[in-house]
């Protein structure tokens, strides 16, 4: 998904980041605003749950569980770059876990770090042989796991109930808390999900996600800095494998169902498409594709149920048409729309990078044209 | 990279407010969407004087669209044409007109519940959706909702089962009722018989096995020589053909769901020149699909088992039920070409199922349906065969647990009462 | 005292042979030139000791063979290469960049001190610092690449054609600087380069590369006055 633009940059131009000096950017620094906003979203998140109504509860829960989902895509693919066909696979075996764990009546606190573990182990086992591979390769290999997972989970009905499933209700509101369930299970989501969020937000801003970027940049020169691309690609690819688990996690605490459809090969492609329609690279991306994953087949169901598939393709296009970078482009493709009609046609425009992934692509695709432009 | 994220990160705080504050808007206020507190004797949800309203969660795109459209089609057309002649008569005294709230659920589980989870506060009952893990899905919640999932389409016993599931009734016959009646006709043959066992190693194929041994128990005509599985994910299955074909069996039992494998078997068994009586299950023995292309006519029997007319048989062509039946399903059920699939007729007949409990329930409430639901005995629906009839009074048993053993003409099937 | 010594080193692409036996010798503080015409070879030298290519024979820096080493093995032992065509990061302004060039390093204020140096050697950069680096001009883009791979604190550089599609003056500017950092640094260089003019106005000693042989090797000095250079590279 590397996504550098290929357009010739002029080379005297203004500077790109002329963004940094517009107005909103000083309204943003401001501390009210800085310290206000997120506190201001704490709050609102706690006491949405109470406020809604069972069903909002329930699609802003599923959309948790499905954002947390993209997220884990967006650490290998968005960050790292490396394609990713399987993610399903490892919210599939987290929620198989969980289920598991429910019906033997393990402690919960247990089930839930195996539904960490055990993800995040398989996914590093995979990684090792297939980041070895590079290029397309990796994706083939993702691509096996659904494929082999869905039979997998029929077969060993002992351990996933065969092809009818495993229900696991877990997740009643505890006595005297006044909850209902749904509102309960929204806030196990909302903290949850939260943490990950929090926990993988800081993971690409730092030294970690640094690394990601400049592998995903261009390996060659990942390797000639000291960092191993190989090691790197590993690692990401067993993050996200063990956010898929949490998700997965996550999934049992909403839907308390899974099946081997869970992990069905097409709601990889699904996760795919909503990292993209979301953003790719971007934290915040990644809950716009939780909320696209959940609430277009609703919206699309409302309209007319025997149309779905059609009209999910025709938003699809539309969205990737009008906004290549993924929703989480919109505001920024607003403002420009609205500086170039401000400011007339008169400036260079900024390079327009689909994707404004630290790091996509390099700038050595730009020299190309230059250094022909002197033969 | 700070001021990408800086900027992000506000935009995403005002995105997460914006949407929080729609979904407030959109949700109204209080605790109105809660079931379960109703009180005693009250009208459910989903049910005035003049209408009820029944919801549908099934796969309308997807790999599965085909027979999920027609799980929404034979109902919505049932309801469609008594609609028009005014609507149906309950058992409270009111007449009502039947309305079908239908969600594409693409065979996934999740999408299944969450479909459930926006009908339930508005439809009286839920009914008529195909798929076992996409059932299974809501089976809980709607037990603890107290919802009815009526009539719906999955051969999964759990549903007939009372005790597991207190608001649901599967309406097709479980696996185990179909290798039941073939066993059934074979333990009654006169004649001694040799049967080899192939089965596909799930619940599918265990269900079908299981039926079959349990109808055989105690018949000392019938000797099952060899028994293999293959599993749901194989590309062929020559291997176990051979193998069985040499222990001289004279009957295989193939309890199989994929249709190009069925055809395969078929096929390899003629290589082979070994020509037994086959029997195969109600989903793997469409004439045009799977017997024909696998030469079906050189075997002496191929036996299948089905409890409703083929409305595409030219022997049902005349029938009052069939013309009735296709005449609605166009006009009403949004189904202009005839049905592909058993399971529009299916639909119909739930339709018909549905209107007798309709005018046995008493009070206007999921818990006066669902006790008329259970108390109905040998309904001969509209499009079933004779001997087969539509009974809930038993438990552990669906709507619909007798069907016919039919045998291949070379063109469609013809009812059997004996095994020669 | 040598730092890096090649000892018939030989790669190959499939079945293609593209070194066939190079030797070489690099002493502490020293800079050396690979000089050659296009597909002689000399950029596979150059990744041959990154690790970036399976090789046969010795490769031994600071008396450590280093053949079959991954490249980020090699370049933890303080090898930096400035690879042909740059590889900056376009999304990233160029301090972090040059931040990127540190990643391996801890020394905050050390780190703080090198980007003021580089932003010295290259003020062309401190122009830009806050410009993404894909609005960068060719030249500039160079110049990042190379103040990169200082900022990793090396003790050799290898710079593979870094005059290449540039301007004649922006190509003289850039190995001005480079100049005046191996005067101040010290830090030791191999140098791949075609245009030969350039190349010894930094390096002490040279080999020329004709299909994956040396077949010339010796001091700037010595190769600027022959013939054969002259008439290949000088345009003479």
């Amino acid at each position: 998904m590397a996504s550098s633009s290929k357009t010739s940059v002029p080379t005297t131009s203004a500077p790109a980041s002329s963004a940094t000096s517009s107005p909103a950017s000083s309204f943003r620094q401001s501390p009210w605003v800085r310290w206000g906003a997120p506190l201001l979203l704490l709050v609102g998140l706690a006491v949405l749950p109470l406020v809604m109504t069972e069903s909002a509860n329930d699609t802003l829960a599923r959309i948790g569980v499905f954002a947390v989902a993209v997220l884990g895509l967006n650490v290998v693919m968005g960050y790292t770059g490396q394609v990713s066909l399987g993610q399903i696979f490892f919210l599939g075996l987290g929620a198989y876990v969980t289920a598991y764990g429910v019906s033997q009546e393990w402690n919960i606190v247990l089930v839930f770090v195996l539904t960490c573990a055990i993800p995040a182990v398989a996914g590093l086992l995979v990684a090792l042989a297939a980041a070895r591979l590079g290029g397309l390769a990796i994706a083939m290999v993702t691509i096996a796991l659904p494929i082999v997972g869905v039979p997998l989970a029929k077969r060993l009905s002992d351990f996933t109930g065969g092809s009818q499933g495993m229900s696991a209700r877990f997740v009643a509101a505890p006595e005297g808390s006044g909850l209902y369930d749904d509102q309960w299970q929204l806030y196990l989501v909302l903290v949850i999900g939260g943490i990950v969020f929090l926990l993988t937000y800081f993971l690409v801003r730092g030294k970690y996600g640094r690394a990601f970027a400049i592998v995903k940049g261009n390996e060659n020169v990942a390797s000639s800095m000291g960092i191993s691309p190989y090691r790197y690609k590993v690692l990401a690819f067993t993050i996200a494998s063990l956010i898929g688990g949490v998700s997965g996690f996550l999934y049992m605490v909403v839907v308390q169902y899974t099946s081997p459809e869970t992990m069905s090969f097409g709601h990889s492609i699904e996760l795919l498409v909503a990292m993209v329609i979301g953003g790719a690279g971007s934290i915040v991306g990644s809950i716009l594709g939780g909320v696209f994953y959940v609430v277009v087949p609703d919206i699309t169901n409302a309209i007319d149920p025997s149309l779905t598939a059609l009209l999910q393709g025709a938003l699809l296009l539309a969205v990737l048409f009008v906004l290549p970078g993924g929703l989480v482009s919109l505001p920024r493709a607003v403002m420009r729309g609205l500086r170039r009609s401000s400011a007339g046609r008169g400036s260079a425009a900024p390079p327009t990078t689909p994707s404004s992934t630290p790091g996509s692509g390099t700038a050595a695709e730009q020299t190309e044209t230059e250094r022909h432009g002197h033969a | 990279m700070n001021r990408h994220f800086g900027s992000r990160h506000a935009i995403g705080i005002a995105a997460v407010s914006a949407l929080a504050l729609t979904l407030t808007a959109c949700g109204g206020g209080g605790d109105s969407g809660r079931s379960g507190d109703a009180a005693e004797g009250a009208p459910s949800p989903g049910i005035t004087d003049e209408s009820v309203t029944l919801g549908i969660t099934t796969p309308l795109s997807g790999a599965t669209a085909g027979p999920g459209t027609c799980t929404v089609a034979g109902v919505t057309a049932y309801f469609g044409m008594k609609n028009a002649e005014g609507g149906i008569e309950f058992g409270d005294g009111k007449t009502r007109t039947v309305e079908i709230e239908a969600l594409d659920d693409t065979y996934d589980p999740q999408q299944a519940a969450a479909n459930y989870d926006s009908l339930k506060g508005d439809v009286f009952a839920m009914t008529a959706g195909l798929g076992t893990p996409t059932n299974r899905a809501w089976r809980d919640a709607a037990i603890a909702d107290g919802v009815p999932q009526a009539l719906i389409m999955t051969g999964d016993p759990i549903f007939s089962d009372t005790d597991e599931s207190p608001m649901q009734l599967g309406f097709v016959p479980i696996y185990q009722n179909e290798g039941e009646a073939f066993g059934e006709l074979l333990a009654g043959s006169t004649a001694e018989h040799k049967v080899a066992i192939l089965s596909q190693n799930d619940d599918f194929g265990e269900g079908y096995v299981e039926g079959f041994k349990s109808a055989i128990e105690g018949s000392d005509n019938i000797e099952i020589v060899q028994e293999l599985t293959y599993e749901a994910t194989d590309t062929t299955v020559d291997a176990q053909i051979t193998e069985l074909a040499s222990s001289g069996a004279d009957v295989i039992f193939n309890a199989m769901s994929v249709t190009p494998l069925t055809i395969a078997a078929l096929q390899k068994a003629q290589q082979l020149n070994w020509t037994p009586n086959w029997f195969l299950p109600s989903n793997t023995s469409s004439p045009g699909a799977i017997l024909e292309p696998g030469g079906a006519a050189a075997f002496p029997g191929v036996y299948s088992v089905s409890f409703a007319k083929a409305p595409a048989s030219p022997a049902f062509a005349q029938d009052e039920d069939v013309v009735e039946y296709l005449a609605a399903l166009k006009e009403y059920g949004n189904y202009p070409d005839p049905p592909a699939f058993p399971h529009c007729q299916w639909s119909w007949m739930v339709g018909a199922t549905l209107e007798q409990a309709f005018a046995e329930m008493e009070e206007p409430t999921r818990e006066s349906f669902m006790e008329a639901l259970r108390g109905i005995e040998g309904f001969e629906a509209p499009l079933m065969l004779p001997d087969t009839s539509v009974t809930t009074t038993e438990d552990g048993q669906p709507a619909v647990s007798t069907v016919v053993v039919q045998k291949y003409n070379g063109k469609g099937y013809d009812t059997v009462e004996s095994f020669e | 005292m040598t730092l890096l010594e090649l000892e018939d080193v030989t790669a190959s692409y499939g079945p293609v042979q593209v070194l066939d036996g190079v030797s070489l010798s690099v002493p502490e503080n020293g800079a050396f030139g690979i000089l050659g015409a296009n597909g002689a070879g000399k950029t596979t030298t150059l990744r041959a000791i990154s690790g970036a290519v399976r090789t046969g024979g010795r490769i031994v820096f600071d008396g450590k063979d280093i053949s079959g080493m991954r490249p980020d093995q090699v370049a933890a032992l303080g090898i930096a290469h400035v690879p042909e065509g740059r590889g900056s990061f376009g999304d990233l302004t160029v301090r972090e960049n040059l931040r990127v060039g540190a990643y391996l390093r801890k020394d905050r204020k050390g780190i703080d001190e090198d980007i003021d140096y580089c932003l010295d050697l290259f003020p062309n950069l401190q122009d830009r610092i806050k410009s993404n680096a894909s609005a960068l001009s060719g030249g500039e883009q160079q110049m990042l690449a190379v103040a990169r791979a200082i900022m990793s604190k090396p003790r050799m550089l290898l710079l593979d054609e870094a005059s290449l599609g540039l301007a004649p003056s922006t190509a003289k500017n850039v190995y001005d600087a480079i100049r005046r950092l191996r005067l101040e640094s010290g830090i030791a260089m191999v140098v791949v380069e075609q245009n030969a003019n350039l190349a010894f106005t930094v390096v002490d000693d040279a080999t020329v590369l004709e299909t994956g042989r040396s077949v010339l090797t010796g001091t700037s000095a010595e190769l600027k006055g022959m013939d054969e250079i002259r008439r290949a590279y000088l345009g003479g």
